[in-house]
């Protein structure tokens, strides 16, 4: 979470020198509801470039390039390696990797290795092998080689993601992007990192919160299940013990 | 149908949670088992994080024996006071483990001792039952009347100090042997999230001597009360009892036990084992499999946490 809070700071400072650019975006949906039937949502995020309220120009020229980068709440995951072991395979190694993010996809114009330089790419998080950096235990190349095999296997989760067409120009100036939002998708805090590419610059960026959260029955559940976990597991057994005791009286001849 | 499953935080098709909680309820209705030990297999190869499959499996098991425990009960084929004494024992066992579950999901070695625990327990009672009930249907073809064995038959257990008489079951037994199977029991049964019925029902008749007419009854009971204390201190501990997902296999559980129960008249017993020792074997062998051929991949994640 800090570190998420570190990265908006950092980008609210950078953002703060006038140019002659300005983004104007907006993200479809605010909050994601969780419910029993949920099965993924899809947003979009869409926005225009326009000159600067300072500046002098009437029009913007491109040809600009959009990144959207969509963070997740962060967790603390663990990759581990399994090893044949006197013929057993099991979990011989592992690396923990404190405040990852849950979830991350990158929507873009074009190949971002065309759009900027791989060191822009890596400072900003754009990349997803730049949020394995941070592993607090183990050596580097150990966590190098352990934080490559988790982007994948979040890939394959569908929690990760980099779509390098995932953003659209219908008119010069005007971009949208479009994101589903898997089933899978953790509830918590999200934010959406807009970023406006000129020349391979930054010249404007801007971010947005969104959240994912259960509602009704699925929040009511999800919560006492840790505020009150004595009564749960206590309701969660008279529930079974009725059913069982309702089964025999339903089915008896 | 999708339904969201809140603790498991995945979304599973309704239907295929119903529809696996009655197929495992017909067969435990059939052979008289609680179907924790086919169903947490399941739900872990489909996809519920190990954690939530064994808690969850627990409040199934729950609702699964109390129809058939309070209908032995019914009938006065309950030995309660040897019940107690399974319980209490069985209970202390929970404690223990729960924690050790705990630990071993931090250590990540969780899913290890899980296949391993399934295939050790399974693998020998599986050979034990498919070799009882194989002589005695030969016996059968044979025309050889099968001698059962006398209830009163004592042997060195029984002789341990401590003894406690048991009106019911018309045993006067040390409880040293009882507390045993029930803390083992106990132990077993809330780590790797299965009841136990097929490991309490052998103990009881061959290690007490328990006569047949109390003994599925006082297993049943014992399945009932000391699962149900598992299921809150799972919830207590980790947090990871999904009771959606245990509801969905509780409904289809309890349906597919009835018809189970009335298919099972028209087999004989020794056949009714021979089948579940063979069902027993499979989910051994497929654990033993998962052991020792590479995986498909030999990466694995899981959250340890949620940052502060």
């Amino acid at each position: 979470m800090s570190r998420l809070l570190l990265l908006v700071v950092a980008f609210v400072l950078a953002a703060a020198p006038a140019r002659a650019e300005r983004l104007v975006s907006q993200v479809s949906n605010e909050t994601i509801e969780i419910t029993s039937s949920f099965s993924g949502e899809r947003m979009n995020f869409f926005g225009t470039i326009i000159p600067d309220a300072g500046s002098e120009d009437k029009f913007v020229t491109g040809p600009f390039h959009v990144v959207v980068v969509v963070l997740g709440p962060t967790q603390n995951r663990v990759a581990r390696q399994m090893s044949n072991v006197f013929g057993v395979w099991l979990n011989t190694d592992q690396v923990e990797f404190s405040n990852f993010p849950s979830y991350f996809h990158v929507l873009s114009s074009g190949r971002l290795t065309d759009i900027t330089d791989i060191t822009t790419l890596t400072t900003n998080l754009i990349l997803p092998e730049s949020h394995t950096l941070a592993a607090n235990s183990a050596d580097w190349w150990k966590s190098a080689i352990f934080g490559r095999e988790l982007v994948r296997l979040m890939t394959e989760e569908g929690l990760f993601g980099v779509q390098e067409n995932g953003v659209n120009f219908p008119a010069d100036n005007f971009y949208s992007a479009r994101l589903t939002l898997p089933s899978n998708a953790p509830p918590g805090p999200y934010i959406a990192l807009t970023y406006v590419f000129k020349d391979g610059q930054i010249i404007a960026r801007k971010s947005e919160g969104f959240a994912v959260r259960k509602i009704g029955f699925e929040r009511f559940l999800a919560l006492s299940a840790v505020q009150q976990p004595f009564l749960y597991g206590l309701v969660c057994v008279v529930l079974a013990l009725f059913t069982g005791w309702l089964g025999g009286v339903l089915f008896k001849r | 149908m999708q339904v969201y499953l809140p603790i498991a935080e995945l979304s599973v098709n309704l239907f295929f949670l119903v529809g696996i909680g009655g197929a495992v309820g017909f067969l435990s209705g059939l052979f008289g088992v609680g179907g924790g030990f086919l169903l947490t297999p399941l739900l872990i190869f489909s996809g519920v994080p190990a954690p939530v499959a064994v808690a969850s499996v627990t409040g199934q098991v729950v609702a699964a024996s109390t129809s058939g425990a309070l209908a032995h009960y019914r009938r006065g084929a309950v030995d309660l006071h040897l019940a107690l004494y399974l319980v209490l024992s069985g209970v202390l066992g929970a404690f223990g483990g729960v924690a050790t579950f705990a630990l071993l999901r931090d250590a990540g070695q969780l899913d290890l001792v899980i296949s391993v625990g399934f295939l050790v327990l399974l693998g020998s009672v599986g050979v034990l039952m498919l070799i009882e009930s194989t002589r005695a249907i030969l016996k059968q073809r044979k025309g050889i009347v099968v001698r059962e064995r006398l209830p009163n038959q004592h042997n060195w257990i029984h002789g341990l100090p401590m003894r406690v008489r048991f009106k019911k079951s018309r045993l006067y037994i040390s409880v040293l042997p009882v507390l045993i199977i029930g803390l083992f029991i106990g132990f077993v049964g809330s780590l790797l999230g299965i009841g136990g019925g097929f490991i309490m029902v052998p103990a009881l008749v061959y290690l007490l001597r328990v006569p047949g007419n109390v003994v599925i009854g006082t297993s049943l009971a014992q399945v009932v009360a000391m699962m149900a204390a598992t299921t809150i201190l799972h919830a207590v501990q980790s947090q990871s009892v999904d009771i959606l997902l245990a509801f969905c296999l509780m409904v289809g559980g309890t349906a597919g036990a009835q018809f189970g129960a009335s298919a099972g008249k028209y087999l004989r017993g020794e056949q009714l084992r021979g089948l579940l020792a063979l069902l027993v074997l499979a989910v051994a062998i497929r654990f033993g499999l998962s052991l020792v051929l590479a995986p498909a991949d030999v990466f694995s994640m899981a959250v340890t946490g949620v940052a502060q």
